[in-house]
């Protein structure tokens, strides 16, 4: 796998929180290629450091050592500001505590990344409209979020996220707070995606949702632990769960 | 599952193939695996242990002779008894476990490898069964029971995690040692 | 007793972990309530002073000023000195006017000549130096305060040398710069200083053509029916006969505070609406906080009541030991406000009744006013809605949100942010109008042409200059001080707001930063957020300081927009930082706190 298809590289990647003794490594000495088009999902308990890689991934911190490279552009050495810039075109963040803003409503909310990134009005809403079609709330885009249930915020935070078609959705515990017939939308859309070859990282420590990926990566103490393909391998045991004469 | 079928007869005399698809209907994927003689073969047990009784209706002109099933009085009893059993699949974990006693007092294999391997592999079935959740449509009766598999294999996965974070731990402390 | 112990307790507990907020509702209180409490004090205050100069110096009760020459004046003077309303009388003696060169300054001067041994009427303190002697000059303290002339120095008054041997001030006139009282001929008087000579001193100073007045100093036996004996005694002489009681001279003393006390007043009541301003900004960044505390309080089984005590327990009290604060600083300040001149002596009383009564109720205003919203909220709140309140929700507003989407990202931002808060953007409009009014008030003011005493404009005697006008330089001088605290306060609220904005939109401003917002463009959403509202502040406040001031003959329209401009400026500038600090928190650490 070269540099040039991973739609998201790191090699050697550290991150330390604290200082002196009470110094804790989140990220410890990691390595990983995501290809594009691929969905991966990174596993562990809570405190293992998969949130900080996320972090880390979508520029929101930076590494204490080790690179960081998103399409094929090394990313940790960057001002803020190119971050900035290189957020709103590359990366769709979506939160477990969904973070839309709440005194703008559904539309509105998908609208801002656009906005931020200089496009039109018309386009930005233009554009949003087809998004919160695509997750199934064409007709909620003038609802606050306050009147929306935890599953629908959540799918116009990734209508919202994939604004500015980014080459990587980081998604961090994206159904934990929903209950399972949400979480069930917030899959399919993640399937859609990855139908459409959406390149998608998702940290969860559930394995209903990590097993929807097609690959896994476990991580313990700021160290991946194991590394999953998923995809591709039927069992086929799911129809021979059940027999007559059982 | 023979049970299951006489259930089914409860409420009025059905057609073989009209049962079947009840079945399907409510099991979703986990029924695919079905095959049309099935049914009737489990219809004419029941049939032979005098739990239905088997009346020939008239056939359509389109469709002649139809059998159709029917509860005899004790089928019906058996039913009844059925619905008030309270019994349970056991979870067969001591084999799995013993397996991995077994492996690492004989140094036949690393207890951990083996929880990893189980692991991926339970995974997996987690995904088919998920993709099929995501595959069915809003409202199937399919997803209620297609969850409780999916429940299953995340209590089992989080199993194998306990059973990987002792094992390593044994593993640690013999390196220490 | 358990109860009051309780609330003490929540309070010291609260303001100890909230000191910043503390010390800000202590000054702010300070400010406000010291400038009014000297606002009110100043006119009992230059009463009192009169009062203890007259009874030190044996001050007469009635000063009689013949100004017309001619031989009526003798027996018309001898007539009052034996008047049967009379105790006892100084005088008759001249008053020469004339013009007196010191230190490269001149003014106009009234002459006194004095006897020697002054009698039992009008016996001036000397301060320093002795009493007149032949050839040697006292002047008035006030006077020479105001001229830099000390015992020893040299002046010469119409032409000639003086020494100065002693400086001394009376009762029988007004305080400098009104000793003259009435002009040469009884016309009006363009003020001037007093200079004490022997009398023949004063005599040959008379003869070289100078305009003369004869005075007589009177000693009534009832003080208090002065006016009785003027309306007797009034009209019944051939030559015209001026009369000045002590109760005019007390008055026309607090003249020289006449645009002082309006000046601290109403600036007290700016410095109040300002401390109003930035203690509720501070106490709106706290609320959520402070409600959450009340969910815990009830939570335990306090009642409302009690959660309504400790909330303003601790802003009364706050507000009280401000307000005890303020009235200390008065007193401490009251001496040279209330008496600019020196022409008097004693110290000023303490704080009457009336005052401690007045900047109470201040104190209590700004405490109830600022600490009102909090408590209502605390108090209202359900607990279970209390314990699990994030922050009160911004309103939608969609026509703004439609708007602002047209505009650059920093406005976009900034526009969103002055939206969510309505009421602060208010509160900060506020703020920059009170600051605008008082530099629009000051400006005014100093931009209008003044006649001193020096400046004459056409009294008697060659062109004068040098003498600082009194009454304007201390009013300035007040105005300034005043200006200086609002300005001060209005820094402290525009930071305070700003960073109680930035606080409260944290949470949104690292979401918008995940959208790939950069951090310039955050800080700079932060400033415009306090820059809008400052606009139609700045605006308002322009007008308003133009009426503040009444009547103007020259209006510096070029400094008031500099000075508009400037604040805007400054509110640019002092939003940065905050804003600037804001925005370089971490994005992940913001979120990961909001989730929790």
């Amino acid at each position: 796998m070269n540099v040039a298809n991973a739609a998201v590289r790191v090699h050697g990647l550290v991150k330390n929180h604290g200082r002196g003794q009470g110094r804790v490594r989140a990220v410890d000495e990691v390595d990983l290629e995501v290809p594009e088009g691929q969905t991966l999902a990174v596993m562990g308990p809570s405190g293992c450091g998969k949130s900080t890689l996320l972090h880390l991934l979508g520029g929101l911190e930076r590494p204490s050592a080790g690179e960081v490279w998103l399409a094929g552009r090394r990313v940790d050495t960057l001002s803020e500001r190119a971050l900035a810039r290189l957020r709103r075109r590359s990366v769709g963040f979506v939160f477990q505590a969904f973070h839309l803003m709440e005194e703008l409503s559904a539309a509105e909310n998908v609208e801002l990344p656009a906005l931020l990134a200089g496009r039109s009005r018309r386009e930005a809403k233009r554009r949003a409209n087809l998004l919160l079609d695509r997750v199934g709330l064409a007709d909620r885009g003038r609802h606050l979020p306050s009147q929306l249930s935890g599953g629908q915020r959540q799918r116009v935070a990734i209508a919202r996220a994939l604004a500015n078609e980014p080459l990587v959705v980081l998604a961090d515990e994206p159904t934990g707070n929903l209950d399972s017939a949400a979480t069930r939308d917030v899959l399919r859309i993640f399937e859609e995606l990855r139908s459409a070859g959406q390149t998608l990282v998702i940290v969860t420590h559930d394995e209903r949702v990590a097993a929807t990926a097609d690959r896994l990566i476990s991580m313990r103490d700021g160290m991946f632990v194991d590394d999953t393909r998923l995809a591709g391998s039927a069992t086929g045991w799911l129809g021979g769960l059940i027999g007559l004469e059982g | 599952m023979q049970d299951a079928v006489l259930a089914m007869l409860a409420k009025e005399p059905s057609h073989g193939y009209h049962l079947r698809a009840r079945l399907q209907r409510s099991l979703g994927p986990l029924g695919e695996s079905m095959n049309p003689g099935q049914i009737y073969v489990t219809l004419a047990r029941l049939e032979k242990a005098g739990l239905v009784v088997c009346e020939r209706a008239d056939g359509l002109p389109d469709r002649p002779e139809r059998k159709v099933y029917a509860l005899t009085a004790t089928g019906q009893q058996r039913v009844a008894t059925w619905l008030t059993e309270v019994s349970w699949p056991k979870p067969d974990l001591a084999e799995f476990h013993l397996k991995l006693v077994a492996a690492a007092a004989a140094g036949l294999a690393d207890p951990v490898e083996l929880v990893a391997a189980q692991r991926r592999e339970l995974l997996r079935r987690m995904r088919e069964t998920q993709r099929a959740v995501l595959a069915e449509p809003d409202g199937s009766a399919a997803v209620l029971l297609l969850e409780g598999v999916v429940l299953r294999l995340q209590a089992d996965l989080r199993w194998l995690a306990a059973c990987e974070r002792a094992w390593s731990k044994v593993d640690d402390e013999a390196e220490d040692a | 007793m358990g109860r009051i112990a309780l609330v003490l307790r929540l309070v010291l507990a609260d303001v100890r972990r909230h000191r910043a907020q503390a010390a800000m509702l202590l000054l702010a209180v300070t400010a406000a309530t010291a400038t009014m409490a000297l606002g009110l004090s100043l006119g009992g205050a230059t009463q009192r002073l009169y009062e203890q100069t007259r009874a030190a110096t044996a001050g007469p009760d009635v000063v009689a000023l013949a100004p017309d020459p001619g031989p009526a004046v003798a027996p018309a003077l001898a007539s009052l000195a034996h008047a049967p309303e009379v105790v006892a009388h100084n005088g008759p003696y001249r008053i020469v006017y004339a013009t007196l060169t010191a230190h490269g300054s001149a003014s106009l001067v009234v002459v006194h000549g004095a006897a020697e041994t002054p009698g039992t009427v009008d016996r001036p303190l000397v301060t320093s130096g002795h009493w007149v002697r032949a050839g040697g000059a006292v002047l008035e303290r006030g006077f020479a305060t105001a001229l830099g002339a000390r015992v020893g120095d040299r002046v010469t008054i119409s032409g000639r040398s003086f020494p100065v041997v002693g400086i001394a001030v009376t009762a029988a006139t007004s305080i400098f710069p009104w000793a003259p009282q009435i002009g040469p001929g009884g016309g009006p008087s363009d003020g001037g200083g007093l200079v004490w000579l022997t009398r023949s001193d004063a005599q040959a100073l008379a003869s070289r053509d100078l305009p003369v007045t004869v005075a007589l100093d009177l000693k009534l036996r009832d003080p208090d029916a002065t006016q009785a004996f003027i309306d007797a005694h009034r009209h019944i002489f051939t030559t015209k006969v001026n009369f000045s009681s002590w109760q005019f001279k007390a008055d026309q003393d607090a003249v020289m505070l006449r645009t002082t006390q309006p000046v601290l007043v109403v600036g007290s009541w700016l410095l109040s609406f300002l401390s109003i301003t930035g203690v509720a900004a501070l106490a709106a960044g706290r609320a959520t906080e402070q409600t959450r505390r009340a969910g815990l309080l009830k939570a335990v089984g306090a009642t409302p009541g009690l959660i309504a005590a400790v909330l303003l327990t601790e802003y009364l009290a706050l507000a009280l030991l401000a307000d005890a604060l303020g009235l200390v600083l008065a007193r401490l300040a009251e001496p040279a406000i209330a008496s600019p001149t020196a022409s008097r002596i004693g110290g000023v009383g303490g704080p009457t009744g009336t005052v401690i009564v007045a900047t109470a109720a201040l104190a209590v205003v700004v405490a109830a006013l600022s600490a009102l919203r909090p408590t209502l909220r605390a108090v209202r709140t359900a607990t279970v809605t209390a314990l699990t309140v994030t922050a009160h929700r911004p309103r939608h507003r969609p026509r703004l949100t439609a708007l602002s989407a047209l505009l650059p990202t920093p406005l976009l931002l900034g526009l969103r942010l002055t939206a969510r808060r309505p009421g602060r953007a208010v509160l900060h409009a506020c703020s920059t109008a009170v600051t605008l009014i008082a530099i629009t008030a000051l400006l005014i003011y100093d931009a209008q042409p003044r006649w001193g005493p020096a400046q004459h404009r056409e009294g008697w005697g060659p062109g004068l200059s040098g003498v600082p006008d009194l009454q304007a330089d201390h009013d300035g001088r007040l105005l300034l001080a005043v200006s200086i605290a609002l300005i001060a306060l209005a820094t402290v609220n525009t930071v305070t707001l700003t960073w109680t904005t930035a606080m409260e939109a944290r949470a949104n401003m690292a979401v918008a930063r995940t959208l790939g917002a950069t951090p310039g463009q955050i800080s700079a959403g932060l400033s415009v957020a306090q820059l809008l509202p400052a606009l139609p502040g700045a605006v308002a406040g322009v007008p308003l300081g133009i009426l503040l001031c009444g009547e103007t003959t020259t209006f510096p329209f070029s400094w008031i927009a500099a000075a508009a401009l400037v604040i805007l400026l400054a509110t640019t500038a002092l939003t940065a930082l905050p804003a600037r600090l804001a925005a370089r928190r971490s994005v992940a650490q913001t979120l990961s706190a909001e989730a929790t």
